[in-house]
């Protein structure tokens, strides 16, 4: 790859990244990741396949209707690019299993449809010291952070209370936009250069097509992270 | 004096955005969103509750600056703030 050489090839395929949910946004982030050479990918999700999603989720295709979306998340992956391993895990990530279906990942990957599971890995993140790439969509809507837990905001100083559940429609189109995005951010991390969206919420709005930036700050009273800022500066008293 | 208020998502949706506005000196920040709410009873509904107040998930930013709900009705607006509210998009 001319983009970043012999060795950044490498550190993607010695990368493993767990990405939850496969879905809108699991999709296109896995098939992006997958032919990026990312060397190891879990993905988790625990739904079938419904006919009503396949106007977004492109992992799966009509013939797979009925089947467990981590079956078909496996089988297409894997198709796209045999030389990476896949961890298709058919379970529902809740706080007492969480950290360990994550293992050794080198980052998370939000590609969830709700808050309450986004918090779970959020602590997880926070605790295993490892990157959360958030994403969440609606209708033509879409919003992207990278979260780097003891230097950015973690989810809860930027969303501390989830919104209430709702059912509602998305063009295809958003998660695409907003998967490839996180996708983008995973290589960047990965690689260990360009500028990642730490500190900064990307909110895109593809009725105008427009995109803003909207600059995010921890809260040092924040009940998932606020320990790690304190943890951090007595450290740094100690010295 | 005139402020700008930046609706997002679904917010948008309903109550449009880029909104510049008059308001006078001394005027919360809870009044001059509820006086821009109303004007479209869904949206009003979308960012208040039946009391009146924000609801939880609301962010509320003034000139990129985070305004704790809490402190909405007691923090005035100044000439030419930004103000951005919007929601936690979740789905995925």
């Amino acid at each position: 790859m001319m983009l970043f050489g012999d060795e950044g090839q490498e550190r993607l395929k010695k990368a493993h990244i767990f990405i939850a949910g496969a879905g809108g946004l699991g999709s296109p982030v896995s098939l992006y990741l997958a032919v990026a050479g990312i060397g190891t990918i879990t993905i988790a999700d625990m739904d079938e396949v419904d006919r009503s999603n396949l106007n977004r989720q492109i992992l799966h295709f009509d013939r797979d209707i009925g089947r467990k979306k981590t079956a078909s998340a496996e089988e297409k992956l894997k198709e796209i690019n045999p030389d990476i391993t896949v961890n298709a895990v058919d379970m529902k990530i809740e706080e007492t299993n969480a950290a360990n279906l994550v293992g050794k990942a080198d980052g998370i990957v939000d590609a969830l449809d709700n808050y309450p599971t986004r918090y779970i890995l959020n602590d997880v993140a926070i605790a295993k010291k490892i990157p959360l790439f958030h994403g969440g969509i609606r209708g033509f809507y879409g919003q992207v952070t990278t979260i780097i837990p003891g230097k950015t905001p973690c989810l809860k100083c930027i969303f501390p209370k989830a919104p209430p559940k709702e059912v509602f429609p998305v063009v295809g189109v958003t998660p695409g936009i907003i998967g490839i995005l996180q996708a983008n951010e995973v290589i960047k991390y990965l690689l260990g250069s360009g500028l990642l969206l730490m500190g900064r919420l990307f909110i895109w709005d593809g009725m105008q097509a427009h995109a803003d930036e909207i600059c995010v700050e921890r809260n040092p009273a924040c009940v998932a992270c606020g320990s790690v800022v304190k943890k951090k500066t007595t450290a740094g008293k100690r010295k | 004096m005139t402020v700008k208020i930046r609706f997002f998502a679904r917010f948008r949706e309903l109550l449009g955005t880029d909104i510049m506005t008059d308001v006078v000196a001394g005027m919360m920040f809870s009044s001059l969103i509820t006086t821009i709410a109303k004007k479209n009873p869904e949206g009003y509904d979308a960012i208040f509750d039946e009391k009146g107040t924000f609801r939880e998930f609301v962010i509320l930013m003034k000139n990129g600056k985070r305004i704790d709900i809490a402190d909405a009705a007691k923090t005035p607006v100044e000439d030419g703030d930004e103000i951005a509210v919007f929601p936690p998009v979740a789905g995925g």
